[in-house]
C-alpha cells in the first residue's frame, strides 16, 4: 500500500484523537500545574494542588483505600475466574457458547443496571436480607450494601469477565499432554496443576489482574451507587473537584495522580501481554 | 466435581444480579422478596409514562446510532491501514489508536469536559458525539483487524491482475471478507455507546441525558422498579446485540477463544 494511500485511510480516526483525545489529557495536565481565582484559570506555573494532595492526610487515606480496594477486588476476581476459565478452556460441551454468553454477557449489560441488581440483591430490605428476616432466620438485616463489601461484590461482578477472558486464552494454549507426562511420571493431579498449570498459567494471571486492578481503582460509579458515599475513592474525589466544587486544577492534579497509576499498570500489562503472546514466559 | 460446583456457582453469580433486574420488572411488589409477589406490568407503563426517561432513550438510541456509523467508518480504514503493509511507527500508531480502550473513562471524561468548555462546545450533542466515537472506535479498529488479519492479500491481487481497478478489487474482494468484523464493530460501538455512563457523566447536561444518566440520577433519590424496567429494556437490547454478534461473527472467534 502506498504511503499516501495509507495516510489518507489513518487520517480521519487520528485527527480525531488528536484533537479531542491527546490534546485535552495534555491540557488536563496543563490545568492541574496552574492557578484558578475566582473560578478563571490562570496560566502561572505552580506544584501547590500536587503539593496539597500529598501533604493531607485525608486525601493520602482515599488513596491508599482506592488501592486497598482495587487489590481486594483484583485477588477475589482471580480466585473466581481461575476455575470458571479453567473449565472454559477445556471444555467440549455441547453448552460451550452457552456459557461463552454467560460470561460475555454481563459486559454488554450497563453498568448501571449492574449495580442496580446488586442493590436490589443487597439493601436493608432487598432480596437477601427481605427474604432471611421474614422467615425469621435473622432478627435484624446484615449490613451488605453501603460499605467496602458491597462496593467489592458489585466491583468483581463487572470485571470479572475482563479476568476470565485473559485468563483462557493462556490457558487454553498450554498443552494437555504437559500435564498428562507430568501425571505419568507420578505427579498427583494436585501437584501437577501446582507445577504445570500454575506456572504455565502466570502471563494470565498477571495480565488479567493489572487490568482489572486498572479498572477496579478508576470506577465511580460502583462506589457512589454501592458504597452511598461512606466509601471513598479517588474517582469521586476528581468528580467532586470537577463537577461539584469547581477547582479544576486539583481536580485536574488528582485525576493526574489516577493517570500516572493507571500509565503505568497499562505499560507493564502491554510488556506482560506482548510477552505472552510470543509464547515466552 | 468440586471444580464443577466451583464453576456452577461462579456462573449464578455472573447472572444473578441481571436475572433479578428482570424479575423485579415484571414483579407487581414495590420491595423484591422471594417469591415473588405476582405479575405485573405497572413499572413498564410507568416507564413509558415518563416523559425524561422516553426523551432519554431516544436520545441514546440516536446518539449511539450516530456513535456505530461514524466509528465504523474511521475504525475500518484505520484498520485497513494498520494492517497492511508495515512501515515505521506502526506499533506506535496502533498503541496510539487503541489507546482510549485503555485509559480509564473518568479521566478522558474530566479531559474531555475541560477541554470542551474551553472551546465553548461543553454540554453540546456534538461534545456528546465526539466523545462517545473516541471512546467506541478502537473497538471497531479491533474488530475489523481480527478478520483482515486472516485476509488473504493474493485475493485482491488476483482481483486486479483479472482486471479490476484497485478500488473495485478492494470494494468486492476485501470489503467480503472482513464484512463480519465490519458488522460486528458496528453493533459492539452502539452497544458500547447505548450503556456508556462514566464518559456521558461528564458531557451530559439537564437537557441531554442519556438513559444510564437518567438511570443512575433515578436510582439516587429513589427505589421502585420503574428502574427495574428501564434495565429490562436495556438488557433486552443486550441480548439482541450477544446474538447478532453471535450470527455474523461466531462468538468464539470474536473472543479469540
Amino acid at each position: 500500500m502506498r504511503a499516501r494511500a495509507r495516510l489518507l485511510l489513518l487520517l480521519p480516526f487520528t485527527a480525531l484523537l488528536g484533537v479531542f483525545f491527546a490534546a485535552p489529557l495534555l491540557l488536563m495536565v496543563a490545568i492541574s500545574v496552574s492557578r484558578q481565582s475566582f473560578g478563571e484559570l490562570q496560566w502561572t506555573f505552580t506544584l501547590h494542588h500536587y503539593a496539597r494532595f500529598f501533604s493531607d492526610a485525608y486525601y493520602i487515606g482515599v488513596l491508599w483505600d482506592t488501592l486497598v480496594l482495587g487489590a481486594i477486588v483484583t485477588v477475589a476476581s482471580l480466585l473466581l475466574g481461575y476455575p470458571l476459565a479453567y473449565h472454559l478452556a477445556r471444555t467440549r460441551s455441547r453448552w460451550k457458547p452457552f456459557l461463552l454468553v454467560a460470561v460475555l454477557s454481563p459486559l454488554l449489560v450497563g453498568i448501571v443496571i449492574r449495580c442496580y441488581g446488586w442493590m436490589i440483591l443487597l439493601a436493608d430490605r432487598g432480596l437477601i436480607n427481605a427474604t432471611l428476616v421474614e422467615r425469621g432466620w435473622l432478627a435484624k438485616p446484615l449490613p451488605l450494601m453501603y460499605n467496602r463489601f458491597g462496593v467489592a461484590v458489585a466491583l468483581v461482578h463487572v470485571f470479572l469477565p475482563f479476568m476470565v477472558l485473559s485468563l483462557t486464552g493462556v490457558l487454553k494454549r498450554i498443552d494437555p499432554h504437559a500435564l498428562e507426562a507430568a501425571m505419568t511420571l507420578g505427579a498427583s493431579p494436585r501437584r501437577a496443576f501446582l507445577e504445570v498449570t500454575l506456572p504455565l498459567s502466570l502471563p494470565g494471571i498477571l495480565a488479567g489482574s493489572l487490568l482489572v486492578f486498572s479498572l477496579a481503582i478508576s470506577s465511580f460509579v460502583v462506589p457512589v451507587l454501592l458504597g452511598g458515599f461512606k466509601v471513598q475513592v479517588l474517582p469521586m474525589i476528581v468528580y467532586e473537584q470537577v463537577l461539584s466544587v469547581f477547582d479544576w486544577p486539583f481536580g485536574a492534579a488528582n485525576a493526574f495522580v489516577l493517570l500516572v497509576i493507571s500509565i503505568a499498570l497499562i505499560a507493564v500489562y502491554i510488556r506482560v501481554t506482548e510477552r505472552a503472546l510470543r509464547g515466552i514466559v | 466435581m468440586i471444580l464443577r460446583a466451583a464453576v456452577g456457582a461462579v456462573y449464578v453469580f455472573l447472572l444473578v444480579p441481571m436475572v433479578v433486574v428482570v424479575v423485579a420488572a415484571f414483579n407487581s411488589g414495590t420491595f423484591f422478596t422471594f417469591p415473588p409477589q405476582g405479575f405485573s406490568l405497572r413499572w413498564f407503563a410507568n416507564f413509558f409514562a415518563r416523559r425524561e426517561f422516553m426523551q432519554a432513550l431516544r436520545l441514546s438510541t440516536e446518539l449511539a446510532l450516530w456513535t456505530a456509523v461514524l466509528s465504523t467508518l474511521a475504525g475500518t480504514l484505520a484498520a485497513i491501514a494498520l494492517v497492511r503493509g508495515r512501515f515505521r511507527g506502526r506499533d506506535a500508531v496502533n498503541a496510539f489508536v487503541t489507546s482510549p480502550l485503555l485509559l480509564p473513562q473518568i479521566l478522558t471524561g474530566v479531559a474531555l469536559l475541560q477541554f470542551f468548555t474551553l472551546v465553548r462546545l461543553h454540554q453540546t450533542y456534538w461534545a456528546l458525539l465526539i466523545g462517545h466515537v473516541v471512546v467506541t472506535t478502537p473497538y471497531v479498529v479491533r474488530t475489523v483487524t481480527a478478520t483482515l488479519t486472516h485476509f488473504d492479500l493474493a485475493l485482491e491481487e488476483a482481483a486486479q491482475s483479472l482486471g479490476a481497478h484497485p478500488v473495485r478489487a478492494f470494494l468486492e474482494v476485501t470489503l467480503g471478507v472482513i464484512k463480519p468484523g465490519v458488522v460486528a464493530g458496528a453493533i459492539f460501538a452502539f452497544a458500547i455507546s447505548f450503556d456508556n455512563f462514566t464518559l456521558s457523566l461528564f458531557l451530559t447536561s439537564s437537557r441531554l441525558t442519556p438513559l444510564p444518566i437518567e438511570l443512575f440520577a433515578y436510582l439516587k433519590y429513589s427505589f421502585d422498579p420503574t428502574a427495574a424496567a428501564v434495565s429490562a429494556v436495556a438488557i433486552g437490547v443486550a441480548l439482541v446485540v450477544v446474538l447478532g454478534i453471535a450470527r455474523v461473527l461466531g462468538l468464539e472467534e470474536f473472543t479469540g477463544f
